[in-house]
């Protein structure tokens, strides 16, 4: 490979004045004004300067100031472009809530053709919206999707990434985007919550229509519902080999019951009986032969000392990190 | 490099198989130097174990023609008939290397008495082999290339097929009348005899070659056949697992093999890359309007996967793909980027991101992992579309059937360090400079896309084929190629020159006359008694030395700074006086117009010095033999600049993955390129040459110098003050003016059939076997094996572990 790097002698095109360091709104220019900065609206992409901006839009939504362009654009969303060219910058906003709604990997696909068949549509769906074909159809198909998603998705699932939904819905709705706060968001709060506090089983969502079908998608296992946590992870101290009664009724013992001198410091004859019975049965189905062939330190509390086990007898899985 | 046949030619020529190892080698000279024959012995060796080696024998020695008999005579008594590929670095190299081997096949003929069925055949690049009328005019490789290829490409033929009137080249077409296995009658052909060939039958030797290639014995190509990825795999594919590839002038090879690897790209690169996509995206609108069908069997191929879009993957295949792994190549292209126009779109972004990088105003070093999240995050392009990137932009390319080829370029770079980056996540680092010097105030930016370990480029060739030969006159230390190309030997060797009589004299100068250090150290460069001192050397080897005196310096900036100084102490007045000056600059036609006047002053006897520098171009290919340079000077060690990032960056990753110091691969750095230049006045054993090493710091580096450089430098020539070194020279040039005829190393240094079956009469008398015998190394001109318990390396070291920027500081550039 060549290295092609000959760098074009004065090559600082960057700083000298073009059309695009022109304001369309004042016109303005980057070259009277080093410091001028510009910024767009995903809304339409137009960029102009940010003291048009302030200007502007300071008290409120107010409509594009470009001929031809009938957008209404908030201040709170302009922001400076990351990319040099505005297309791309408007693809990559497109791509970012695709993403969100199509974020199926290759893991959950049966075969390898499916998933690219699978990513074909993504990329088509994308391209749809781009290039501004079928948007209604598209949008509609996409927002199915999303909902199946949601529904499939189990609500307290942590697997998987859940988009919140006010965000998603605002974005999809952009090609119409109503003035007055109420109406939108209040319609998606309720769709939004209509759709997570129903409880839907995935043999229901099979039957809706979802916008997308795939082939050879794996259905989504759910996860098995958690069970209360158990800090000794099953481990009891209950009497395995013998039932603690209530009583055992020896006449010697049951007077101290009742002698106030002795169950005024807490003396209960309960206790008396199960050390008596754990120190009879203590020692019973133990087996020293068992308890020689799983040497001391084989627990799983003790991976350190496995480890360096390992290391001293040379196997390979220790990842000796770099002391710099 | 050559051996000529003695002039006196009335002594008894003994020529006839000489047996080495069972095998008979039929030598073309009467006489074989002791050092050869133990080469050849070695090589035996190395192919009968099946294995690679790494062989240092000094230039001069005849090491190319005992390369190719023994393994030409191999090659002819066994069965199986193992390829060699002999990759050598530069044009001339090669067509030294086939003219030698068309003398040995000569040579053979004659004495078998028949001939043997065999093919040599050499490649080199269109530019030098094109017969076309208008195409072999352009000056430029790349263009010929493209010009080339928009001839020959096969929708062209098809094209003209139906019909249409499209231009072909001719050369190329009658070549598919021929037998395709028959396309040139067998024997061994130089370029100028293909040229000739071509010329005579009307047909392409380009194309002869590279279509001959699976049914030669040999071929002698650069290495950019073997290791450049996105040539090796249209040009070298076919060869089969048991070829014997053979590395000649290989000291570079690893410098050959990042460069191969890495990508510098620029904000005018990016600029032609957008428009190289725009044009795509203009030309695949168009043919869906035309000729749709052709992007659908295009699209349903890719379904597939791409070894099946590529078996019409033909020697016109635009580009290729950087080192991938076989099974991505099997694994289909990923869905979105299967439609045309998707993936047009897909590079487009991935330009642009690229552009947002390079508006960064300070300077970023980042891994391969760190771009691609970085990468996903902002634009949603995952790593293994990318991965594809080169091997889709080549299908649509071809689909599209472009033939203006060359002006997507950029965007393949682009593509090619897409897949590169999504594929390798170690060995390569990503840095961003933005600013050309640390002064520039305008940024520039440059994205080096760098690779670091030289083992990826060279590792398919280590794993396909079963022998592979390194060798050069420079390869000291031996250890240091196996452990940064990451293989195993089986045989290292490290061959002297026996000498009759002492014929070159290296000598170390590490102090001026006044008793002041001569350095190049970065803090000492400018003092001036430094620079008087080098100068005083400069003057007194001119005064001295007959014919010509080669200069080197670590670098240009250093030389034109001294140069300047010199000028105002007047020393370059007095040199004027006894040689002409000349100086090599980076302007490759300016130096050879220097070279020009410099060997005609040398045959005039007016006699010149060359000032130039041990990384250039004359340092790596331009001989000084005979009178053309009877001193050579290195004016200080020859390190690299060691502030680069590139450079760094290397050094750190060395240090990690094969435990090689810093200072310790500089240093050897340093040195190979010191011996380099050392090497070029020595080309032959009848020639001879003063060495002169001007740097204190030479002292500790003498065991990194190559063997027999290092035997020929006696204790007391290594610490030197200039007038010391000045009586030296003298002595030993009027040693040299003594008559002094070959004969006289007959039997020692050079030996007849009879000295040979003398010594092996000897060998087996004495019951020596192997390698291991000290007397036998001797005579066999096998360089010392290192004593076994070396001093105190530590210690002896430079830098011996110091920090990393300690001996940062401590350089120079
Ligand atoms: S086919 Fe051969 S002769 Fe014709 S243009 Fe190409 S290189 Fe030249
Ligand atoms: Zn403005
Ligand atoms: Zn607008």
């Amino acid at each position: 490979m060549s290295r092609l790097a000959s760098r074009v002698p004065g090559a600082s095109k960057r700083l000298a004045p073009d059309e695009d360091e022109l304001c369309n709104v004042c016109k303005s220019s980057r070259y009277l004004n080093p410091d001028m900065r510009f910024l767009v609206n995903p809304e339409c992409y137009h960029k102009m300067c940010e003291s048009c901006v302030d200007r502007i839009f300071t008290h409120g939504p107010a409509p594009c100031p470009l001929a031809g362009c009938n957008k209404t654009l908030r201040k709170a969303r302009f922001r400076t472009q990351t990319f040099e060219d505005l297309k791309v910058e408007r693809e990559v906003d497109i791509r970012r809530r695709i993403a969100k709604a199509m974020n199926k990997q290759e893991s959950d696909f049966e075969r390898l053709i499916d998933y690219n068949n699978y990513l074909e549509i993504v990329e088509e769906v994308t391209w749809n919206l781009i290039l501004n074909i079928d948007v209604e159809e598209t949008e509609r198909k996409l927002r199915l999707w999303e909902e199946a998603q949601k529904a499939e998705l189990n609500p307290n699932a942590t697997f998987r990434r859940v988009t919140d939904q006010p965000e998603a819905s605002q974005l999809s709705d952009s090609s119409h985007v109503v003035l007055k706060k109420g109406g939108t968001q209040r319609r998606a709060l309720a769709t939004s919550s209509g759709n997570t506090s129903t409880p839907s089983g995935t043999e229901e969502s099979g039957k809706r229509d979802t916008g997308f079908v795939f082939q050879g998608l794996k259905k989504r296992k759910l996860p098995p519902p958690e069970k209360a946590f158990d800090p000794f992870d099953g481990w009891s101290i209950e009497p395995q080999y013998y039932a603690l009664q209530e009583n055992h009724n020896y006449q010697w013992l049951t007077t101290y019951d009742s002698d106030p001198a002795y169950f005024a410091g807490g003396w209960q004859t309960r206790d008396y009986y199960s050390r008596m019975m754990e120190e009879a049965f203590g020692g019973m189905c133990i087996f020293l032969e068992d308890e020689k062939v799983a040497p001391l330190g084989s627990g799983d509390d003790d991976v350190g000392t496995q480890n360096a086990a390992n290391a001293a007898i040379g196997m390979k899985d220790v990842v000796m990190d770099d002391v710099f | 490099m050559e051996i000529r046949r003695p002039p006196n030619s009335d002594l008894p020529l003994v020529t006839g198989p000489s047996c080495i190892a069972e095998l008979e080698v039929l030598f073309p000279y009467p006489r074989v130097y002791p050092e050869q024959y133990a080469y050849m012995c070695d090589l035996k060796r190395t192919l009968d174990a099946g294995g690679h080696c790494v062989l240092e024998m000094p230039s001069g020695t005849g090491k190319t023609v005992s390369l190719l008999s023994l393994i030409v005579a191999y090659q002819l008594s066994s069965a199986e008939k193992r390829k060699l590929i002999y990759c050598s670095r530069t044009m001339s190299e090669i067509e030294k290397a086939l003219a030698e081997l068309r003398g040995l096949m000569k040579y053979r003929t004659q004495e078998l008495g028949y001939e043997e069925e065999f093919r040599g055949l050499g490649l080199t690049s269109r530019k030098n082999l094109c017969l076309h009328p208008t195409v072999k005019r352009e000056k430029s490789g790349t263009i010929v290339d493209a010009k080339c290829r928009s001839l020959t490409a096969g929708f062209v033929k098809e094209k003209k097929e139906r019909g249409e009137d499209v231009e072909i080249c001719v050369y190329h077409d009658n070549l598919d009348l021929l037998e395709p296995h028959n396309l040139i009658p067998p024997g061994v052909w130089t370029f100028d005899g293909m040229l000739k060939y071509g010329e005579q039958h009307k047909q392409c030797p380009y194309f002869t070659a590279r279509r001959m290639m699976p049914y030669c014995d040999v071929i002698i190509y650069s290495y950019h056949y073997l290791l450049d990825p996105k040539i090796a795999d249209r040009v070298s594919k076919e060869l089969s697992k048991d070829c014997i590839v053979v590395f000649d002038e290989a000291h570079n090879i690893d410098n050959v093999c990042i460069e191969s690897l890495s990508i510098d790209l620029t904000e005018d690169a990016l600029r032609k890359a957008t428009r190289g996509a725009n044009n795509l995206e203009r030309k695949i609108t168009e043919m869906k309007s035309t000729d749709a069908e052709k992007l659908q069997n295009e699209y349903a191929k890719l379904v597939e996967g791409l070894r099946a879009a590529d078996e019409a993957r033909d020697e016109n295949a635009f580009m290729s793909n950087p080192a991938l792994p076989d099974d991505l190549l099997t694994e289909a292209v990923p869905g979105n980027i299967r439609r045309a126009e998707h993936f047009v779109a897909f590079l487009k972004r991935f330009v642009e991101y690229l552009k947002t990088r390079m508006k960064v105003l300070h300077v970023i070093s980042e891994t391969p992992p760190s771009f691609l999240s970085h990468l996903k995050e902002l634009t949603f392009i995952e790593r293994k579309p990318l991965r594809f990137c080169a091997e889709r932009l080549t299908s649509l390319v071809r689909t599209l059937e472009l033939t203006n080829i060359e002006d997507y370029q950029p965007l393949q770079e682009v593509a090619t360090f897409a897949t590169l980056i999504a594929t390798y996540e170690t060995g390569f680092l990503l840095i961003l400079e933005p600013f050309e010097s640390a002064t520039a105030t305008v940024p520039n930016p440059i994205l080096h896309f760098t690779c670091l370990d030289a083992a990826i480029a060279i590792k398919p060739v280590f794993e396909r084929f079963s022998s592979v030969i390194v060798t050069s006159g420079t390869l000291s230390p031996l250890d240091m190629y196996p452990r940064m190309l990451n293989f195993n030997t089986v045989v290292q060797e490290s061959f002297t020159m026996t000498l009759t009589r002492k014929s070159f004299l290296p000598m170390i100068v590490d102090r001026g006359s006044d008793q002041n250090q001569i350095t190049s150290q970065f803090e000492h460069r400018n003092d001036g008694p430094v620079i008087r001192n080098f100068g005083n050397l400069l003057i007194e080897f001119c005064k001295l030395t007959p014919d010509g005196v080669v200069v080197f310096f670590p670098s240009y900036l250093y030389m034109e700074s001294i140069i300047s100084q010199w000028q105002g102490m007047g020393v370059l007045d007095t040199v004027w006086k006894y040689k002409l000056i000349l100086v090599e600059t980076p302007d490759a036609q300016e130096t050879s117009l220097a070279l020009e006047t410099f060997r005609t002053a040398c045959n005039n006897g007016r006699g010149a010095v060359l000032l130039c520098v041990a990384r250039g171009k004359v340092s790596e290919g331009i001989d000084f033999d005979h009178h053309y340079g009877r001193t050579v000077i290195n004016m200080g060690v020859p390190y690299q600049y060691t502030e680069s990032r590139i450079l760094k960056a290397r050094l750190e990753f060395l240090r990690e993955t094969y435990r090689i110091k810093e200072a310790d691969f500089l240093s050897f750095d340093a040195m190979r390129h010191a011996a380099q230049c050392l090497g070029r006045v020595i080309r032959g054993k009848d020639d001879y040459g003063i060495m002169v090493l001007a740097d204190k710091r030479f002292g500790k580096k003498i065991t990194q110098l190559p063997k027999w450089i290092q035997m020929a430098l006696e204790t007391k020539n290594t610490k030197l003050s200039v007038d010391q070194a000045v009586s030296h020279a003298k002595a030993f040039l009027r040693e040299m003016s003594v008559p002094w005829s070959r004969g006289e190393q007959e039997g020692h240094s050079s030996w007849s059939m009879a000295d040979l079956e003398r010594h092996l009469e000897k060998k087996r008398v004495e019951a020596i076997s192997g390698t291991e015998h000290p007397g036998m190394r001797a005579a066999e001109g096998r360089a010392e094996r290192p004593r076994v318990v070396e001093v105190a390396k530590g210690e002896d070291d430079e830098f011996g572990g110091a920090g990393m920027d300690e001996v940062m500081a401590g350089l120079d550039a």
